[in-house]
């Protein structure tokens, strides 16, 4: 399959005192759904401006569909892109917006109104066209904002936050109609977010960005269940993480000190890992089993129940083991016990489902601890 | 209760009607030397005379007189074709300059700078601005010898006392009052509109004319009619450097000065009306209002 997209060592400083990439680099398979995901002010914005060639890199390369983008302008490149803040035109109405893109490419008459009203309907704004941006809701005019990418149909469509101001109801719709869109057309969809559900559930691929840099590239369930950093591991999913030493290994099991005590691990990963020293322990909520069924875990602590939150099909329980170290549960809501805030229960999981994770981030010169318990 | 609610009814309307205050003392100076004088200039068009004891009979004479001159048309096309010229070279060369100093000068400071710059002239005294074009439009003046030694003309050019010093002289005296709203309005438009249209596919041309240019139309709009008026309203520089073209504005400073009063309240009015008229065209043409969101 060949690339849509290719980047080598990327970099983009604003001024003299922010550097938004570092040496960003990476490549896309043509007809991916390819979703970047990463804190604010990690420099999405930034990539998906360089990639429309509506704003200059430093240093590096850049391909699209294998021709390099130096100094090819924006209406050049097989590219469009929706802005993270809509960026409407004001003196247009929401046909006429959406009809822009179609009559710079000096299609027909006949043939954008067909196109505008079907891209319309995508997003739920048909009957509005005569509207003003200025007479529509936030979340309309990110949908105007939206079709007028859409309507373009490019070889590469990048969408920058596309999600972030409509109700859930809507999200989901968009999500859906995003990933048909996406089936019946077959191009490349590159997709910024910081809600790591979107990510998890829209990509083909996910990358994981930290201010500047890559964490991770792969598959949403390769991210989630093999982060490659603790970044990552904590950005995607909710995630128990403890400084932990290691101890020693006996075959494929790993002795590991912690601030809650002696923890065992069996990750999948151990072939990378080192024979001693610091590494994050690392156990997914969903993992953690509670009073009965933790007895008979190899892993195993006492801690009390200090709060939870219900989330409709589960339930997340927040304990405090020794040291105030918090530990998240999280249950499905039909195995939900009756369980008291205050009360001590036994908490236990398996060491076949931690993950050791030793890189703390992609950025140079952070230690462990200061990534564990965030910055 | 009802204390209470009549309490509240009070303060409401004081809140209500307080703020039409701050426009009191605007109001005031728009009446006491605008409003009345106005109204007095187009009142005492109407007779026929006007002396110590107050004006006599009523007329529509000095209208009648104005528009069967055969000088009329000749002074109509003076007055405001030469206007509305000087608005559209000011706009040529002002515009550029404005679009340039927004889009391409990256430095705030340097564009602050180059914008003090434009004001320096207002600092030198107007009846020294006036005299100056003598060196430089003049017959030996500067432009005429440096395309005389250069060998472009042979002949000096005539470039004062007539019709082509205002197109030069005009231009360059409101050139800021075209450049200032344009560049305001064109800092006001958001940059990501702009890339916008260049990732759907706009070429640049298309940015310009599509986007950018009509944004910034109501301050191009808000320069010409600043422009406009401004050369409307001076009659020294055609008296000066015109070569004796006659302008409404000149005829009423003529009339005036002779104290042929009804008249000249005539020729006001009209310059007045007809300015009113040119505007109101003007913002129906370029439908401000879709603009002004
Ligand atoms: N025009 C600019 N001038 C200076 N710094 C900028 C500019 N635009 C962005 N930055 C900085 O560059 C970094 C990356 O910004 P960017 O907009 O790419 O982040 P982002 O990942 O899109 O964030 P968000 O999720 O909040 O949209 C940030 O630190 C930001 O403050
Ligand atoms: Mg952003």
């Amino acid at each position: 399959m060949g690339k849509a997209l290719e980047t080598k060592e990327l970099v983009k400083w604003y001024g003299k005192e922010v550097l938004a990439l570092n040496k960003v680099t990476f490549d896309i398979d043509a007809g991916d759904f390819f979703v970047i995901v990463g804190p604010s002010g990690c420099g999405k914005s930034t990539l998906l401006k360089i990639i429309a060639g509506i704003l200059d890199y430093d240093s590096g390369k850049l391909y699209i569909n294998g021709v390099d983008m130096k100094g090819v302008p924006s209406y050049k490149r097989d590219v469009s892109m929706m802005l993270e803040m809509y960026a409407l035109f004001p003196h247009m109405n929401v046909f006429d917006n959406v009809a822009f893109g179609l009559r710079m490419l000096g299609k027909d008459k006949s043939e954008i109104e067909k196109e505008v009203k079907e891209a319309l309907r995508l997003v739920g704004l048909a009957g509005l066209e005569k509207r003003m941006p200025l007479e529509l809701s936030g979340g309309q005019r990110q949908r105007v904002a939206l079709a007028r990418a859409l309507v373009i149909n490019p070889s590469v469509l990048l969408l920058d936050e596309p999600l972030s101001h409509v109700d859930y109801r809507l999200q989901r719709k968009l999500m859906e109609d995003l990933k048909e869109i996406h089936r019946k057309v077959g191009n490349t969809f590159i997709l910024t977010t910081h809600v790591q559900e979107h990510a998890l559930s829209l990509a083909d691929t996910v990358m994981v960005m930290n201010t500047g840099v890559i964490e991770q590239i792969g598959k949403p369930e390769e991210v989630y269940t093999t982060p490659a950093t603790v970044f990552a591991a904590r950005f995607v999913g909710e995630i128990n993480l403890f400084s932990a030493q290691i101890k020693s290994w006996d075959g494929g099991l790993c002795y590991l000190t912690t601030d809650i005590g002696e923890l065992k691990a069996n990750p999948k990963n151990k072939n990378t890992l080192p024979s001693s020293g610091k590494v994050a322990y690392a156990i997914r909520p969903e993992y953690v089993k509670i009073g009965e069924e933790a007895r008979l875990c190899d892993n195993k602590t006492e801690a009390k129940l200090v709060s939870y939150y219900y989330f409709g099909h589960y339930m997340e329980y927040v304990f405090e083991a020794i040291g105030n170290t918090k530990i998240k549960v999280s249950v499905p809501t039909e195995k939900v016990g009756n369980l008291t805030l205050g009360s001590t229960y036994l908490l236990g999981w398996s060491a076949k489902d931690v993950l050791l994770i030793e890189r703390p981030c992609m950025i140079e010169g952070l230690n462990i601890e200061e990534v564990i318990y965030g910055k | 209760m009802s204390t209470l609610q009549l309490k509240m009814g009070l303060t409401d309307r004081v809140a209500k009607y307080s703020r039409y205050l701050l426009l009191l003392p605007g109001f005031v100076l728009l009446l006491l030397f605008l409003l009345i004088p106005l109204s007095m200039i187009v009142g005492i068009s109407f007779f026929e005379r006007f002396t110590v004891t107050g004006p006599e009979n009523l007329t529509l004479k000095n209208y009648v007189a104005f528009f069967t001159s055969p000088q009329t048309p000749v002074i109509l096309l003076n007055t405001f074709g030469m206007s509305l010229l000087a608005c559209l070279i000011a706009f040529l060369l002002g515009y550029p300059m404005a679009y340039f100093l927004v889009f391409r000068v990256k430095s705030a400071r340097v564009r602050f700078f180059v914008v003090s710059l434009l004001l320096v002239p207002f600092l030198i005294d107007w009846s020294v601005r006036v005299v100056a074009w003598l060196p430089i439009l003049g017959e030996s003046g500067i432009i005429n010898y440096a395309l005389m030694s250069w060998g472009v003309i042979k002949e000096p050019l005539e470039l004062l006392f007539g019709r082509s010093a205002l197109l030069i002289i005009w231009p360059q005296t409101y050139l800021l009052w075209m450049i200032f709203p344009s560049y305001l309005a064109l800092t006001r438009i958001d940059p990501d509109i702009i890339n916008a249209a260049k990732v759907l596919k706009a070429p640049p041309h298309r940015v310009f004319f599509d986007i950018t240019f009509k944004l910034s139309l109501p301050g191009v709009v808000m320069g010409f009619i600043f422009v406009f008026v401004s050369a409307l309203g001076d009659y020294v520089t055609p008296a000066l450097w015109a070569g004796g073209i006659q302008t409404l504005g000149l005829s009423v400073a003529n009339y005036a000065a002779n104290f042929v009063w009804p008249y000249a309240a005539a020729l006001s009015t009209i310059l007045v009306a007809i300015a009113l008229l040119i505007l109101y065209v003007l913002l129906k043409v370029v439908d401000i209002k879709k603009l002004v969101y």
